[in-house]
């Protein structure tokens, strides 16, 4: 009888090593395809024009065989270039900022309404999303250039003399971005708001306080995580934002995505191109990264979408 | 020969044993409850039955073959979920017959035995429906009929009835019952619910921290707990202590309690403390003393509580306290009044022994 | 009165951005129906001839059939293969788990400009020219990470006895994925598979940087037309483009119910 029990163990611990065998294996077939392709076509990419961006600029090849920073020291230490850092920044700052005003009241009539009337009002703000950037930003073209709509409107009305040149600028950029990204903003800002217990605006109300203070102390401060949050995520999109500062701003207002096109495409300077492109890359990383170090801190985060 | 044994069953969670050589045989067609607190290990035994968790060491065998090493889907057992787990995509028909879909049962016999299924559980009519519009009942219903149509060998039920309330579970635990018998499986009912158990098993498995405590029918967990905590889980105990006067042979001896003496067959030392429970229905009292009961003792009601058929006496002696449930129509409440002495009395055959010092 | 002032106010304000959210599309609408040669809102006169002019630009024809193949093959493969990486995440525990997450998330943090340029430099250096696969694959790449939250959201609320129950009547694992699993979280894999299309279609940044003679997305197509030309054919290729986005829309609202996707995606 010994003898039998051992090997009826023998074949238990046989059979538990096969499943979990198995299990690993499923586990990893799961992977696989995911893995694979993001190995192949997103982490070598990238991490050969990082190799790229250390050498030197061929003008017959476009890379050459020698090592260097010059790249990086290149750029940051002109100040045309560190110019353009600078404009990347303010345009995304900027775009933040308006974003967060107009996003509010949008996402407070949102939130306040219900059943259908939300549904559709929450399609309208998202519905721009569905349209190609493309398109939208083509749209802006027509409404802002000389010819455009506003100047058209502005002359008729009299306002103006001459057509102003609205396009091409830093503000038709900006008008771009927050047109693209508020949807955005008001989804985190409505993600806040729902997070609010009504009994909470309910007691302020009860306390006395009138709707305008209710909005002050109460409401906007228990919103902040959803800004912040929303801020974060419009500030580093704008930053790596390529398609409306190269409609909207073209050639005229350079920003940093659309240097490192230039580099490329234009110039075929893959090295210096890579280069811009990192040094990007660590502009939208730091953004990210300070904002889950704050939110490690504090304890009323709200979770990027 | 069990028709489902467990022998030396373990199980084990980040090198803590929680379930320690279980061994158990069921019968053909028996009902048995896996009763004990959360944690006891009861659902995880089930869980091992079933095929969702791992053996550690030990066996299981169905009908003399072994089913441990097999995955669940192949083991011919059917189960009923705590929560039901009906699939939501799926009507009520769709639900039962998926098990016969499986098995490539042919149309009209499936559409044949789905209707039976479903009129065994009194649901005809709701093949149709979906989960989401049918009620806790109802859908504990179609759970069963589901685990039954396929003709399992053994019949699992995790504890089935704890989601519904009071009523519908006595409603309900009398129509598993009642179909258990009807189709005669061999049944695995696992709860924390003492009453349930005592009411619809053939026998109990009381488990605690692993391990049974005890199996037996019903009446004899009840009335002949063998261990501490069979005692004391089911039912109601009153904690009391004794010594012994005198000891005499066929383990017999004299006990002395609260000014009472009686002969109580138990083995024991003179002059040591023995301790007891006993349950609250077989305290007696009354207002005089009678002649036969000559070991009663005085006792001072401190608080009656009318409970419907029975009132709860809570009876001071000495600095203690003890519980006693007399039914309303054996004393009539109204003649007793809190702040009365009383006498009181029980059967030596009641005394439960225990091991436990207090 | 006083008491309702504010409340027109903010009516008012909200209207104005509602305007503002439309007018870059309404204005494309709009405009493809001018008579004139050049691009003037609002249009003067109304003519299809835009429209109909397209025919005589093939190129645009291509084009179209070109980004709707690969925004399909896209969102067929990036859904199928981000689901079941999805299940491995909700399910299982592996090593180097968290830097799997990580770098399956990070798509989305990387300027998509410079992935457009290490593909490019990736694929001259392997030998890939831009095709039909070469788009599909980058655009694989920008949508995997959305189609995963999407499905692994729905897989974290998943209830396991229902896969439980079936086993227990005898299905196989495979069989529980396809006949009980994957119908439950079907909401979050639509939502993943539409979203994966839609990007796939307007994408731009990625696409201007795999390109041939041949192999021209729509969006690069509008985009290099536009900046040389200033006929209004652009606005009525854009139109169709959008109304080709609102019209898939409705077929799958009405198909799929999606508008609680939508709801339950907030």
């Amino acid at each position: 009888m010994q003898a039998g029990i051992g090997t009826e163990h023998d074949l238990l611990l046989q059979q538990k090593k096969k499943n979990l065998n198995k299990k690993r294996l499923d586990t990893w077939l799961l992977l696989l395809p995911t893995l694979g392709i993001f190995i192949f076509f997103f982490l070598l990419p990238l991490f050969f024009l990082f190799i790229t961006s250390f050498k030197n600029f061929d003008a017959s090849t476009g890379v050459g065989n020698e090592w260097t920073l010059q790249n990086y020291i290149k750029f940051m230490s002109d100040p045309f270039y560190l110019g353009v850092v600078w404009r990347t920044v303010k345009i995304a700052l900027l775009t933040t900022l308006i974003t967060i005003i107009i996003s509010y009241p949008v996402a407070f009539q949102i939130s306040r309404a219900k059943g259908r009337t939300r549904n559709y009002l929450t399609l309208l703000v998202l519905s721009p999303l569905l349209i190609s950037m493309v398109i939208r930003c083509y749209g802006w073209v027509i409404l802002l250039s000389n010819n455009g709509v506003v100047n058209n409107t502005l002359l008729k009305l009299g306002w103006i003399d001459q057509p102003l040149t609205l396009l091409y600028t830093e503000l038709s950029v900006v008008i771009g971005m927050v047109h693209v990204l508020f949807p955005y903003m008001v989804l985190s800002i409505m993600g806040s708001l729902e997070k609010i217990d009504p009994s909470v605006i309910r007691a302020s109300q009860n306390l006395g306080a009138s709707s305008f203070r209710t909005f002050f102390s109460i409401l906007l401060p228990l919103t902040l995580p959803g800004v912040f949050a929303g801020s974060v995520m419009v500030f580093s999109l704008s930053v790596s934002s390529f398609v409306t500062p190269a409609i909207l701003g073209g050639p005229q207002v350079k920003v940093m995505s659309y240097l490192t096109y230039e580099q490329v495409a234009v110039m075929l300077n893959w090295p210096y191109g890579g280069a811009i492109g990192f040094l990007l890359i660590l502009i939208a990383t730091i953004t990210i990264i300070a904002y889950s170090k704050i939110l490690a801190r504090s304890e009323k985060g709200v979770a990027i979408q | 020969m069990s028709y489902l044994s467990l022998e030396n069953v373990v199980k084990t969670f980040n090198k803590t044993e929680v379930v320690k050589k279980l061994s158990l045989g069921i019968q053909k067609g028996e009902l048995v409850s896996f009763l004990g607190p959360s944690g006891c290990g009861k659902t995880t035994t089930l869980n091992m039955i079933a095929g969702f968790l791992e053996v550690d060491g030990g066996k299981i065998e169905v009908d003399g073959k072994p089913v441990h090493l097999l995955p669940p889907n192949k083991r011919e057992m059917g189960m009923v979920f705590q929560n039901y787990a009906l699939f939501p995509h799926m009507t009520v028909f769709d639900n039962v017959a998926y098990g016969l879909k499986l098995r490539k049962v042919p149309k009209n016999e499936i559409n044949k035995r789905v209707l039976e299924a479903l009129e065994m559980v009194r649901l005809a009519g709701y093949e149709k429906r979906y989960p989401k519009e049918l009620s806790g009942g109802q859908q504990q219903r179609v759970s069963l009929a589901r685990a039954l149509v396929i003709k399992p060998k053994v019949l699992l039920l995790d504890e089935p009835l704890s989601n519904l309330d009071a009523k519908l579970r006595q409603e309900m635990r009398e129509e598993i019952v009642d179909i258990q018998k009807q189709v005669g499986i061999t049944t695995i009912f696992v709860t924390h619910d003492q009453e349930e158990a005592l009411a619809i098993s053939d026998r109990i498995a009381v488990m605690y921290e692993g391990r049974i405590e005890q199996v037996d029918d019903p009446a004899s967990i009840y009335n002949h707990p063998k261990t501490d905590f069979v005692s004391q889980f089911i039912g109601e105990v009153n904690h009391i202590q004794g010594k012994v006067l005198e000891t005499y042979e066929n383990k017999k001896c004299k006990m002395h309690f609260f000014g009472n003496e009686q002969i109580v067959s138990v083995p024991s030392v003179k002059n040591s403390e023995v301790h007891f429970f006993i349950r609250p229905e077989k305290i007696q009292i009354a207002l005089a003393q009678s002649n036969d009961r000559n070991e009663a003792f005085q006792t001072k009601v401190e608080r009656k509580m009318f409970l419907g058929a029975k009132t709860r006496y809570i009876l001071k002696v000495h600095d203690r306290h003890l519980i006693a449930d007399i039914s309303n129509t054996v004393l009539n409440p109204t003649e007793i009044k809190e702040g009365n002495s009383v006498y009181t009395y029980w059967n030596p055959e009641d005394l439960l022994p225990s091991r436990m010092a207090r | 009165m006083s008491r309702k002032l504010p409340k027109y106010f903010f009516n008012f304000a909200c209207l104005l951005v509602y305007i503002f959210l439309l007018a870059p599309i309404l204005v494309v609408l709009l405009s493809s129906l001018t008579t004139t040669e050049y691009i003037v809102f609002p249009p003067e006169g109304l003519t299809l001839r835009w429209y109909t002019e397209l025919i005589e630009h093939p190129e645009f024809m291509q084009s179209f059939t070109l980004s709707i193949i690969v925004a399909f093959g896209t969102a067929i493969i990036s859904t199928a293969i981000g689901t079941l990486a999805s299940l491995a995440v909700v399910r299982r525990q592996f090593k180097g788990k968290t830097a799997i997450v990580q770098l399956v998330g990070s798509p989305l943090l990387i300027p998509s400009v410079v992935f457009g340029v290490a593909l490019l430099q990736f694929y001259s250096w392997i030998g890939l020219a831009a095709s039909p696969l070469a788009l599909i694959l980058g655009h694989i790449i920008l949508t995997v990470p959305f189609v995963m939250r999407l499905v692994v959201a729905s897989l974290v609320g998943f209830d396991r006895s229902i896969e439980q129950a079936a086993l227990n009547l005898g299905a196989g694992p495979m069989k529980v994925f396809f006949q009980i699993t994957l119908p439950i979280i079907k909401s979050g894999v639509i939502a993943g598979a539409i979203f994966a299309f839609i990007t796939s279609f307007d994408d731009l940044t990625v696409a201007l940087f795999i390109v041939s003679t041949d192999v021209v997305t729509l969006p690069v197509r509008i985009y290099t037309y536009m900046q040389y030309q200033y006929d209004p054919i652009i606005t009525s290729v854009s139109s169709i483009m959008i109304l080709f986005t609102v019209v898939l829309m409705l077929v799958i609202e009405r198909v799929l119910g999606v508008g609680k996707v939508f709801s339950s995606k907030n």
